[in-house]
Formats: C-alpha cells, structure tokens, sequence
C-alpha cells in the first residue's frame, strides 16, 4: 500500500491541453473515485497514473517514488480495465498468474496466491475455463483476481462495472467494497456513474474537461457543491437551477425572488457581501428536498408535464414557467396526470444559491 | 411456392450449379487425362483409361520427385513464414504506433499493390545478379517477404485487436515485441491462419519469378518442372497431368487442413 500525490499534472496532445494541471493526494488505503462526464480526462488521468500514457508536465509520486518515467509494471500498480481485458487465449487460472510467471516469480509462489484470490472472489470452479466460457460477471471478477494476486500498492479501476446489467452492476459494486475493506488497499476508480462514485468513495475527485472541479467526501459534495457543475453531477436525479434575483443583501443572509414567479421569495443564509440587489442568480433546489405545500419557507406552483411512478416514491417533471423545467420528487403523488396543477413548498435551509457564473455564494 | 418464386430458385440452382462445374470440371479433367494416354487426351476422350500406372513410371522416371519436392516445399514454407512475420510485424507496427508520417508511409506500401510485376522483373533481375543470387532460392524468396496485400490485410484485421489487452501487457511487464508474440500472435491466430494458406498458394505455386532466376535443374521448382514438361517438343500429357496432380496436393492439404481457421481469419480473429 502506498500514496499517491499528483503535482500540477498535465496532458498535451499537440496544442490540444487535455488534463490542464491537477493536483491531487491520496492517502495510503482511500478509494478515491475519479468522477465526471464522458470527455472530462479521468480515464486519461488515470492511464497516466497507471502509466499507459506519458505525463507531458508535473510530477507523480507513489509511495514517495516519483514515477514520471517508470515502466507501468514497476509502478506497483495493477489495472482493471472496461472490457476486462482477459487474455481470450488462457485460462482463468493462467490470466491470473501471467504477471508473476512474466515476473519470474516461483510456481508454488504463483500458485498460492492465485489460489488466495480464487477463494476470495470464490473463482474456484472456473479456473480452467477459457474468458469467452464466462459470464460478464465472472469475467469480471478474474480480472480482479488478476490485480489482487500481484499485490499492488495501488488498485486502478477503469470503469469496470460499465460493461455489465444494472443488477450485476450493483452486485460487484458490493463486492468491491467489500474488497476494498478487505485489503485495505489504496484504490483508485473511474466512474461516469455518480451512484457508483457515492457509495464507493471514500474521497470523491470531480472533473470537468481536464481541471478538477471539487474534491471531498461524498456527502460533502452533496451538501455544500462548489459549483453548479458539481451540485448538478453529484445527486440523482440532478438539482433544479431557478432563474432568480437578489432583491436584499443584509446581515448575513441574501433574499432572492424566483424570476418567473416573483412572489416565491427565500432569505437564504450566505456573506452580504457576495452579492447585491439586483444580481441575477440560480437557486438550487434537489429534487428530493421539495416539501409538501405549506411545509416550507415559500410555495411554489407547478403545470405538471410528466410524473414516473417508481412505487415508492415518484419523479415529477413540471414546468415553473415555460422555460424552466424541474424535477421534484414527490411521495404519495400517485394519481397525478399531465397538465395537473401541483403546489410544493421550498426551504432556504436545504437550498443553494449561484451567481451567474455557476459559483457558489456561500 | 408461387411461379415467380420459383423460377427465381431455379435460376439461382442453375447459377450455382454452372459455377460449380466450371470449378470441378479442371480436376475432374486432371484426373482422367492423368489415365489416358497422350493421344486419347488429345483425341477428346472423356472418361478414365487404363494408362495412369505407366504415366506415374514415367513421370518418376522423367522427374527427380523428391528433389523437386523439397525446392519446392522449402521455398514456399521459409518464404511465407518470413513473408507472415515481416506483414504482421509490418501490420502491427503501421496500426498500433502513431505518428505523422504513419500514413504517408502506408500509403506508399499500399502503392506498391499498383505497380505490376512485369515493371519490377528486370530491375530485381539486375539486383539479384549484381548480389550473386541468381540461380538460388534466396532469390525467389526475396521480393515476396514485404507483401503489401499481406501488410494491409494484418493493419485491417489488428483494428479488431483490443488495445486494452495491449495496456493490460503493458501493466503486466510485457515488452512490445513480447506482446507482439506473446499475446497478439496467439490472439489473431486465425488471421495467421487465413494469411499462411493465401501466401502458401502464392508461393507454392509462384512460376514467373522463379522461371527467371532459376537456371539450373537442381534448384527447379515443381511449377517450372511441369511447365517445362508441357512445352517439350511432344509433351506427353498423361505424365503432365500426373505432375499437376502432384503440384497440387500440397495446397489442396494446407486449404482442407486450415480451412475453418481460413473461414474465421477472413471474417475477423477477434470475437
């Protein structure tokens, strides 16, 4: 087990920046979760930690080594790739102990630990199969095995539940934790899935076309976002951003009115000084954080366009005004149709306020 | 089944039944002329005589079989195992390094595909006398080992190659070259396959090139030593027509042997 520290990293291709400078610890034992849309760099990011990609400038160290130049095999890392990556011409048994029969290691050395990961992702009965005689699951779990049995300093996981059915998917992600918590390693994971990133992570790395947006816990990301970037990416479904204006800045609380309802007023708690009378600004609401008509700090009117029912809760896409769509979840709201009309009350204290440039005013 | 449909089927068995006699009539033909005596054959005769026995004496006799089999099975297998390596290196290298003058460079083996080899014979002429290999095997093999056709057909097929294999090589310690033998090889084994049973027929049955460097009978292969049969002032048929029987065994055996790898190869090694 090792840390990792990124310094100021970057990736060119050409004039092309793709990772435009990251800086990033990871402590011995976090599972860090690298999470953001499709193009963002965090597969680049992470193929330049593994070493499949050069690191154009910056430093990376593990456990103390700077390994800027280091063969991705001498890194103490080991990858699970997307696609598995399974070598289709061996068995089970033999994918799992390539590295160490590469590396020269004993057979009664290999054997011993290919059989530990056997037992651990209880792989058993498949060790003489050949990839394409498995499951996406089972293939899955050999290309852990692989990692686990070279003892790597630092797991890389490269969006390796993609591949697989919702059900499987949420299966392996329990295993998973349950590996980590096992091995107590160093684990590093790329995930587009933002319900992946919060139920895995220890610390949650955001980024949007190269930069890191925010680091923290799950729930801190959740709670106090940076930006409306990370409010939108962390939380499903994703929060509703009202157009609004500030109409007072005083003692220590900012009071906005919605744009297309003006008389929806909210005094949310925040520095005076971030803001004045006037400013046009985006009030963040979840869609879970909704209450019941009267239960809030203000009311706000709906014309409901679509509702999913998931049986225990349902999902109410509604129109504020014309423009502005939201979403509110909505308990016990069964029977609604298109075109109803549907009241829910706002709270200050579970709302967020951005200026006009997507930034938290805090 | 109405009337239309029918006749469709009916002209579609036509078709395929016309294909497949023009394709069996040769080795059918092959066969009974290689039992008929040389005035038979030339006489029109379409069905098997009693002359196939002294047409293999005599080809035995006329031939030195195993000298010519050996010219002829050691050119083809050395030149189309090196021509596979040097094309699937070549292949490999053009599809999985990237660089600005990949393509250039590409596209320049690629036009090699349009020169014909009747541009090339005197001046590989004029290079294998000036190294002193005329009259040798070296100098059949030679121009055949950079395929352009075989090049391309390996670039195609590594596309279908998962490059995450390749990292997951890469992570395990593996060097390019061993990834190449290691992995890759054993990966795209049927595209090896479709390429060794293409580039073995070429070879095996390669007749221009070796006709201008080959000059003595010791180092002649069984194309040439047919031929040279066939255009004697009274060729006898029947013995010629054993010879091709013989010239054609091998490649018949490579294709049944290999041909299922041959089917999966030409539709793509990767599932």
């Amino acid at each position: 087990m090792a840390d990792v520290r990124l310094t100021d990293i970057r990736k060119r291709f050409g004039s092309l920046e793709i990772i435009k400078g990251v800086d990033l610890s990871i402590t011995t034992g976090e599972f860090v979760v690298f999470v953001g849309p499709s193009g963002c760099g965090k597969s680049t990011l992470l193929r330049m930690i593994a070493g499949l990609e050069d690191i154009s400038s910056g430093e990376l160290t593990i456990g103390g080594t700077v390994m800027n130049d280091v063969d991705p095999s001498k890194r103490g890392i080991a990858m699970v790739f997307q696609s598995y990556a399974l070598y289709p011409h061996m068995t089970v048994r033999e994918n799992m102990g390539f590295a160490l029969k590469f590396a020269g290691m004993a057979k009664e050395e290999i054997e011993r630990r290919v059989n530990d990961a056997a037992r651990i992702l209880e792989l058993g009965p498949l060790m003489e199969r050949k990839p394409k005689a498995l499951s996406g699951g089972q293939r899955q779990r050999v290309a852990i095995g692989r990692a686990i049995v070279r003892n790597p300093d630092v797991f890389l996981f490269d969006e390796p539940l993609s591949n697989l059915d919702a059900e499987l998917r949420v299966h392996m992600r329990v295993e998973i934790a349950k590996l980590h918590k096992a091995l107590k390693s160093t684990i590093i994971y790329v995930t587009h899935d933002q319900v992946e990133a919060m139920t895995l992570a220890d610390k949650i790395v955001v980024l949007r076309a190269g930069i890191v947006e925010q680091v923290g816990a799950p729930l801190d990301l959740y709670d106090d976002p940076n930006n409306t970037f990370v409010a939108g990416f962390i939380g499903s479904p994703r929060m509703n951003f009202l157009n609004a204006r500030v109409i007072s800045s005083e003692a220590g609380y900012i009071t906005v009115a919605l744009a297309s309802q003006p008389d929806v007023k909210l005094s949310l708690s925040a520095q005076s000084s971030a803001a004045k009378p006037g400013d046009e600004v985006s009030l963040g609401v979840r869609p879970e954080h909704f209450r019941p008509a009267g239960q809030g700090d203000a009311d706000l009117v709906l014309d409901v366009d679509v509702a999913e029912h998931l049986g225990n809760t349902s999902y109410v896409y509604a129109n504020v005004s014309p423009d502005e769509r939201i979403i509110v979840e909505h308990e016990g709201f069964r029977s609604a149709d298109s075109r109803d009309r549907l009241t829910v009350g706002v709270s200050a204290g579970s709302s967020f306020l951005f200026d006009s440039a997507g930034v938290r005013i805090r | 089944m109405n009337a239309s449909r029918l006749f469709g089927t009916a002209l579609q068995y036509a078709f395929l039944g016309l294909a497949a006699f023009l394709s069996i009539f040769p080795f059918f033909w092959m066969l009974i002329s290689a039992s008929n005596t040389s005035i038979d054959i030339i006489g029109g005769k379409t069905s098997f005589g009693d002359a196939f026995a002294t047409n293999v004496t005599n080809f035995f006799t006329q031939v030195d079989v195993p000298l010519v089999f050996w010219n002829s099975t050691k050119v083809a297998v050395l030149a189309t195992v090196l021509t596979i390596v040097v094309s699937s290196l070549a292949g490999y290298g053009f599809e999985m390094f990237k660089s600005k003058a990949r393509e250039r460079v590409y596209s320049l083996v690629l036009l090699t595909l349009m020169i014909p080899f009747g541009a090339l014979m005197i001046p590989l002429f004029m290079m294998m006398a000036k190294t002193g290999l005329i009259n040798t095997h070296i100098a059949i093999m030679l121009p055949t080992i950079a395929s352009a056709f075989i090049i391309f057909y390996f670039r195609q097929s590594t596309k279908a190659f998962p490059t995450e294999l390749r990292d997951a090589a890469k992570v395990d310690g593996l060097k390019e070259w061993q990834i190449f033998f290691y992995i890759y090889m054993p990966v795209m084994r049927s595209t090896y396959a479709a390429a060794f049973v293409i580039v073995f027929m070429t070879n095996w049955n390669n007749y221009l090139w070796p006709l201008i460097v080959l000059q003595s009978n010791e180092t002649k292969t069984i194309t040439l030593v047919v031929s040279s049969l066939a255009s004697a002032y009274y060729p006898d048929y029947g013995v010629v027509m054993i010879g091709t029987i013989l010239a054609t065994l091998p490649t018949l055996f490579v294709f049944f042997v290999m041909q299922r790898q041959f089917v999966q190869g030409m539709l793509g090694s990767v599932k």
